[in-house]
């Protein structure tokens, strides 16, 4: 099993588009903070403090990630990266492999 | 309108920003004294730059109130321009927005003899190798986008300031980071700084039918101004993420 606990670190280029990162604190599964960061382009951009807020206490699964991100992004205007980019990142960190 | 002039990395960002505010149609062309690096609104300082080496080197840091990457903003090597206007003035999207305004920048350059067109999101390429970068924010009903020009590089000492990884470059299937970029010395020669600003005007006339005289900020725009740039000096804003 992967470790459940700890700080967790992912990276990903989105093909043609920019790059996203994140950095998490992670405790029996569930994500107590979270900062993503990247060269990406957000509008309005201070609505990622929204979303980092309301990852906080979320469990580190798909399901739940997309439960709280899908109607988060219907919000904001996002370029150079997709929802489903920033999906994957925090489940690449979940998994170690960047 | 049309403002330049040289200023410090915080009093520049500052500036840009009081102009967004104010939102009365301007372009702005500056340099950065002493040199800096500016960061993309969501990006991390400490993941971005070097910054013991910016010490040493005596190089600002910033963080912008735009997206994007990482710029290094040369005393000598660089020009920075930042565009102000209503929202009614450019195209909806804001990809629409970053072609119109990145093709009349590529036409200045073009009145310079250098071929460049607007590629991928936000920059203007040469041969493939980029000569500008830009970015863009709306707020107040106004749009900002600001973006450097290169006018000579030094990779070496941009890269001994930035850190850059292998993904960054991975897509464009470019082993190394120099060859990324170029610059209007290593296309056409020395520009005169003159010149180079009213090659730009004519780009922007030609492609969005934009004309401007020079002019200065007013006393509502200065004091603005003075007031964010507080924001800009802090570590707090700085080192957010």
């Amino acid at each position: 099993m992967y470790p459940e606990n700890g700080i967790l670190k992912g990276e990903m280029k989105v093909a043609g588009g920019k790059l996203i990162k994140c950095r998490m604190t992670v405790r029996t599964g569930i994500i107590v903070n979270i900062k993503l960061s990247g060269d990406f382009f957000m509008h309005p951009e201070e609505k990622i403090d929204e979303l980092e807020e309301k990852l906080a206490g979320c469990p580190l699964d798909e399901k739940h990630l997309r439960n709280i991100c899908s109607p988060f992004f219907e919000g904001v205007e996002l370029i150079g990266a997709t929802p489903e980019d920033f999906i994957a990142v925090m489940l690449k960190a979940h998994r170690r492999d960047n | 309108m049309l403002i330049h002039g040289t200023g410090d990395a915080f009093t520049n960002m500052a500036i840009d920003e009081a102009l967004l505010i104010s939102g009365k149609p301007t372009l702005r062309l500056y340099r950065w004294k002493p040199s800096a690096i500016s960061i993309g609104y969501f990006q991390s300082m400490e993941e971005e730059v070097n910054l013991e080496e910016c010490t040493r080197q005596g190089i600002d840091v910033v963080r912008r109130i735009t997206g994007g990457g990482a710029v290094y903003h040369d005393e000598r090597g660089e020009i920075t321009y930042s565009l102000v206007c209503p929202q009614q003035m450019v195209p909806v999207r804001i990809l629409d927005s970053y072609r119109l305004i990145c093709t009349s920048l590529a036409g200045g350059l073009g009145v310079l003899g250098i071929e460049a067109h607007h590629a991928g999101i936000n920059d203007i390429v040469v041969n493939g190798k980029k000569i500008s970068g830009s970015a863009q924010t709306r707020r107040y009903g106004n749009v900002l986008q600001h973006g450097t020009i290169l006018i000579s590089v030094d990779v070496k000492k941009m890269f001994s300031l930035l850190k850059v990884g292998p993904e960054k470059i991975s897509d464009k299937g470019i082993a190394s980071a120099e060859e990324r970029v170029t610059s209007i010395e290593r296309e056409v020669g020395s520009v005169d700084e003159r010149e180079l600003m009213e090659a730009l005007l004519r780009g922007f006339q030609d492609v969005m039918g934009l004309s401007f005289h020079e002019g200065a900020l007013d006393t509502k725009e200065r004091e603005m101004a003075e007031e964010v740039r507080k924001k800009y000096v802090s570590r707090e804003w700085n080192f957010k993420r």
